[in-house]
């Protein structure tokens, strides 16, 4: 069934690519004829999400941020990385427990969008390798018992806290976002990323339900998935191609 | 342009939403019962008994009204070390008092943590003055599942 869904979205990307490419390419009105290089290196990313900072306040957790960067160095092809560092208090059905983690993600996107002259947004694909390292603290929990005897609740929070540290987790992601220049050399974005859980380690009568950048883990399914809204700034590198524009 | 990408956005969180909760599955692991044999003292084997009215030390609700088995479970308190169950053999009242360790077992999301217990030896009969038992022995300590005999009770 999931499968299935994930087929659809990827053949969905393409459909999309197809209709992109219906758009007028008004290259030639172009006075300046730039030279095509091979390596073309002219423009750095930086940006910030916006999300997680105001998801872990409002949810009272320690600040939780992201970093993204990305360099472009083909005409629709940019090395791109985030780090983040995230405190996240979770409930779940049985046990509730405190996530804190730093993630590293490097990889590439891909942009699919043919902008008309002057304009510089992106609709892209892209993959990442992403590694996380993390505690997992869990707070309080319940016992499962079906005989109700003596207990008329089963929470255990009384208990010292436990606390797994030092986990490890590896995964790739599949991501598709979209960037819009907003104010000149501002970017907003959003990307969608589904995530494919490759390793983790397993803590001691307990196991990761969550990983910081990876997000929810399940017990017998290795996806899952998450999102970012980015502020970015573009830095040019490329300082004659700019001069020579008008 | 702006209506494809709004698609395609809802149709990725499409999936995200059809992921699929963690259940706890019937017949997974669960917190066991300790399980009491009934031992004639001088036969030394198992024997059935007739009992009534078990229920807890402090409790006002009673457990088994009546039994007559040679076989009994008993569920353990688990946010204590100790339970005591009172145990009534023809108007001779009798306190089973089980002493244990809890070690809670991490099982997966959806299921949680179950409990085990390890036995202490000092589980005993509290008023052992006129009683009916007269000895109580381990033979399993450890509570892992329902199927071994942990103690029998001798009378």
């Amino acid at each position: 069934m999931k499968k299935k869904q994930i087929y659809i979205f990827i053949f969905s990307l393409f459909t999309t690519t197809n209709i992109v490419g219906q758009e007028i390419i008004n290259k030639d009105n172009d006075s300046v004829a730039t030279k095509k290089k091979l390596l073309n290196v002219d423009k750095l990313n930086i940006g910030l999400d916006l999300y997680k900072p105001i998801y872990s306040n409002l949810n009272n957790d320690n600040l939780s941020y992201e970093i993204v960067a990305s360099l472009r160095i083909f005409e629709n092809f940019s090395i791109a990385s985030e780090i983040g560092s995230q405190d996240k208090y979770i409930e779940d059905e049985n046990v509730n427990f405190t996530s804190t983690g730093e993630y590293f993600k490097l990889g590439f996107d891909y942009n699919l969008f043919n902008n008309w002259t002057g304009m510089d947004n992106s609709i892209y694909l892209g993959m990442r390798y992403a590694t996380s390292s993390f505690n997992n603290k869990i707070d309080s929990y319940t016992l499962r018992n079906p005989n109700s005897y003596w207990s008329d609740n089963n929470v255990f929070n009384n208990y010292q806290t436990i606390n797994h540290s030092n986990q490890n987790g590896d995964w790739i992601e599949f991501l598709v976002g979209i960037k819009v220049e907003t104010i000149k050399n501002f970017y907003l974005g959003i990307s969608l990323r589904l995530n494919r859980l490759l390793s983790n380690t397993i803590p001691n009568n307990f196991s990761n339900l969550y990983i910081p950048g990876f997000n929810k883990v399940t017990d017998d399914n290795s996806w899952g998935s998450g999102f970012n809204y980015t502020l970015t700034y573009s830095l040019p590198l490329n300082f004659n191609k700019k001069a020579s524009k008008k | 342009m702006i209506l494809r990408s709004i698609k395609l956005i809802l149709l990725f969180f499409l999936i995200i939403s059809c992921e699929k909760d963690d259940i706890c599955l019937e017949g997974s692991a669960n917190t066991n019962r300790i399980t009491i044999g009934f031992m004639n003292n001088e036969t030394e084997s198992l024997t059935s008994i007739s009992l009534i009215n078990i229920r807890g030390v402090k409790k006002d609700s009673i457990i088994h009204e009546t039994i007559n088995t040679d076989q009994l479970k008993l569920p353990l308190n688990i946010s204590s070390n100790k339970t005591d169950y009172i145990l009534n053999y023809n108007d001779i009242i009798d306190t089973l008092s089980i002493k244990y360790r809890a070690i809670h077992e991490y099982l997966n999301r959806g299921c949680g943590f179950i409990s085990n217990f390890i036995l202490d030896s000092s589980t005993e009969n509290i008023n052992n003055n006129h009683g009916w038992i007269k000895e109580i022995s381990i033979v399993k300590d450890s509570i892992f599942n329902e199927e071994k005999t942990n103690l029998y009770i001798h009378f």
